[in-house]
């Protein structure tokens, strides 16, 4: 039993802050109120001055198992998101061997059963083995529970392999996650096209090979019939193509944006910082400004991280040989308070809809509601606190990220899922 | 003023450009000695790293350091473990353990020189990586338009060719611009990004680019071996178009521009036969201030400095997971 007092309680619809005590018995929301009666045997928690909401939600993130193991496991990657204030994630099938079968899908589901704290989902391959030929097994994955079909990172190249696979899979209530790229025109880099790719020297990949695919996939899918997300957008264009095919109102499209995009650019990069390598590529100042138009909108339905752990052997090689990618678990919801909700660009109320409540309703499950009945979901968040994100503090096996050693505002201070509380600082 | 590393011409200043190039006169002098050796390098070591095939720059540096009486290594990377899979972080660390003096490097990937430098007490001096920096050829140019020019400024450079794929075009406009030198470029539309910087002046029309009056035209050697796609039609083609033919070459004469190439060249392709024996080329000009300048470079870097980076990459060792060599 746990009685939280005077906490400000926040939602995805309003920006103002409720205040009251939350308490939870076995689990559940049991009452929810001003100056709460303490019940023997309660524990009590002083969340005074402190934020509480319902747990984050991440619906890209790559935990690196089967095959990878040297970057994350399942175990590692889902506390890394405990220790960011996330309570569930998707996983992208990007593994080795790749999840494109039930069987695949089986083993990574009874791992995570077994070595995560939280709920660990997986999107499952369009085609067998990415290669963007056959297509998966998929409605196979689908009797797991697999939802979200994506051949993450490789475009699914031929068109008409992609339509069938929507015109296929749709009718199994499954939708499509884009990964949008045209590999010819985006190059290997992962740097940006333009002055900073000259300077460095770097063939850059330009936004219009991301502009393309988001244009090509929703064409796709409004022919199907099917339903299409739009990954970790990167440009301005790109925000723009969605926001115009969603006014039209005749396809279903919904779209994600990442934290990285939104914070950094391809300046970034200075001299060669593998940690701000990443795809699709950091952009320039203007397509960051869209891109948070487009989040405050409604444009992006919901901000997921694209966690992608590198070991430290890989990333500090020189940029074109290091991986692309970096991690986003840990930091994602104390980088989101310190560069737009401190200084008053959004509220808590976009980040409980974006970050909790869209990601959940996108996979179908039940939206995490600091609600009476509700089972109990939540994290308390201290505005005043500061998080350093030294090598330490993270609990990804990788620490590919820029914020390494960086001190921000804000900080995760408690994480409780149904009768267990997952963290405590 | 004496810098550890020599990685770019961009953080380079005014005045070590200047210290230089007056260094470099100096060394010149030395040529037409009967004994052309001095002790400054004596007991110190230079390794030659050069992952692609370089005559020109490998050679210059080479008599360079041992007219300064260094001892020179080549670190051949086709007999090295580097054919066994060992990164090039692994073989920095050897290098590193062989507390070597200088490394002249050379690589195709933009940035690797830095790296390096950032991990090893040696001296590296960067001799081209990738599409990024070639700060020798850049010094050693500017020199060579100093001996026909000895104020510069003012004065117009027209670089011709494969801008995009151009570790020379970048360093040497970036160090003519510092001496006040005006450059313009000038090629195909998909080898001249419309994103270079402003203070550059983009020609994709060759009568446009001479009417703007240039006082050197300085052609790049087309590498074909960087395009990974098709970025003109043919060789031909780009003779007719960008290149200086036996036609424009008597307008150059008429003119009395200067023409250089940081070699090797293209004969038919970037310029036809006749240049050669043009006698305002300063092809071969070039070659030999390179020795002089690269002298002056060897001389004026103290190697043993601090390597910034190194305790942070300490650190990565530490929590680093078992190695897995990719």
């Amino acid at each position: 039993m746990l009685l939280l007092q005077n906490a400000r309680i926040a939602t995805e619809n309003s920006p103002v802050l409720l205040e009251g005590d939350v308490l939870i018995v076995e689990g559940k929301i049991q009452d929810i109120g001003k100056s709460l009666a303490i019940p023997e045997g309660a524990r009590i928690i002083d969340a005074r001055g402190r934020i509480l909401m319902p747990g984050m939600f991440d619906a890209h993130v790559h935990f690196r198992a089967p095959g990878f193991e040297n970057k994350e496991t399942i175990t590692t990657g889902s506390e890394a998101a405990i220790n960011g204030g996330v309570t569930g994630v998707v996983m992208m099938p990007n593994t080795r061997p790749a999840l494109d079968s039930a069987t695949a899908i089986a083993t990574v589901l009874e791992n995570a059963t077994h070595r995560s704290r939280i709920p660990v989902y997986t999107s499952g391959c369009v085609t067998k083995n990415r290669e963007g030929k056959e297509l998966a097994e998929i409605e196979g994955m689908r009797t797991l529970g697999v939802k979200m079909l994506t051949d993450d990172g490789d475009t699914t190249a031929d068109p008409a392999v992609l339509l069938r696979a929507m015109q296929y899979a749709t009718e199994f209530g499954m939708f499509f996650a884009s990964h949008c790229e045209v590999p010819e025109l985006a190059g290997p880099r992962a740097l940006n096209e333009g002055v900073m790719s000259y300077r460095l020297g770097i063939k850059g990949s330009p936004a219009c090979a991301e502009e393309i695919i988001i244009d090509r996939d929703i064409r796709l899918a409004r022919a199907a019939g099917a339903h299409v997300h739009i990954q970790h957008v990167s440009s301005k264009l790109g925000m723009e193509t969605i926001r115009w095919w969603k006014s039209r109102g005749d396809v279903k499209v919904t779209a994600e944006v990442a934290p990285h995009h939104l914070m950094f650019t391809d300046e970034h990069i200075g001299d060669y910082d593998t940690n701000y390598k990443m795809n699709p590529p950091l952009r320039t100042q203007a397509d960051c400004d869209a891109l948070l138009e487009g989040l405050k909108e409604g444009v992006f339905d919901l901000i997921a991280t694209d966690h992608a752990p590198h070991t430290p052997f890989e990333k500090a090689q020189d940029f074109i040989s290091a991986p692309n990618g970096i991690t986003g678990l840990d930091t994602a919801l104390v980088s989101l308070y310190h560069h737009f909700v401190e200084p008053g660009k959004f509220g808590w109320d976009l980040v409980v809809k974006r970050y909790s409540a869209e990601p959940r309703r996108l996979m179908g499950l039940p939206v995490a509601a600091i609600e009476v009945g509700q089972p109990a979901d939540c994290l308390l968040f201290d505005t005043e606190a500061e998080t350093t994100f030294t090598r330490e503090f993270m609990k990804s096996k990788s620490q590919n990220t820029p914020f390494i050693d960086q001190t921000l505002k804000g900080r995760v201070d408690m994480v409780i899922l149904g009768a267990e509380i997952l963290l405590e600082r | 003023m004496a810098r550890k590393d020599l990685l770019d011409i961009a953080s380079l200043h005014r005045e070590e450009i200047e210290f230089l190039l007056d260094q470099s006169t100096s060394f010149k002098k030395l040529f037409t000695r009967s004994v052309k050796k001095i002790p400054a390098l004596e007991g110190k070591s230079v390794l030659m790293l050069f992952y692609e095939a370089s005559t020109r720059t490998h050679s210059s540096f080479e008599v360079a350091a041992k007219r300064l009486s260094a001892e020179v290594t080549n670190f051949n990377v086709d007999h090295s473990s580097i054919t066994k899979g060992e990164s090039v972080r692994e073989t920095i660390e050897t290098l590193q353990a062989m507390r070597t003096d200088y490394i002249v490097v050379r690589h195709g990937h933009s940035g690797l020189p830095g790296m390096i430098a950032r991990q090893t007490t040696a001296s590296v001096i960067n001799a081209g990586d990738g599409a990024h920096e070639h700060p020798t050829q850049a010094l050693l140019d500017a020199f060579t338009i100093k001996e026909k020019f000895p104020d510069p400024r003012g004065k117009k450079v027209l670089i011709i060719g494969d801008i995009l794929h151009s570790r020379v075009a970048r360093s040497t406009s970036t160090l003519l611009q510092k001496l006040g030198v005006e450059v313009a470029y000038l090629g195909p539309g998909s080898l001249v990004p419309k994103y270079v910087p402003a203070s550059i002046r983009r020609f994709t029309d060759y009568e446009a680019a001479m009417t703007w009056a240039p006082d050197v035209v300085y052609l790049l050697r087309v590498q074909m071996e960087r395009q990974d796609v098709q970025f003109f039609p043919s060789v031909r083609e780009y003779h007719r178009v960008y290149g200086i033919t036996n036609t424009r070459l008597a307008e150059i004469r008429d003119r009395g521009l200067y023409i250089m190439h940081p070699g090797p060249v293209n004969r038919g392709v970037e310029l036809c036969d006749a240049v050669m024996d043009y006698e305002r080329s300063l092809i071969t000009n070039q070659v030999e201030n390179g020795i002089s300048i690269r002298m002056a470079v060897l001389d004026w870097l103290t190697p043993g400095g601090e390597f910034p980076r190194q305790e942070a990459y300490a650190a990565q060792q530490r929590t680093s997971p078992p190695v897995i060599v990719p």
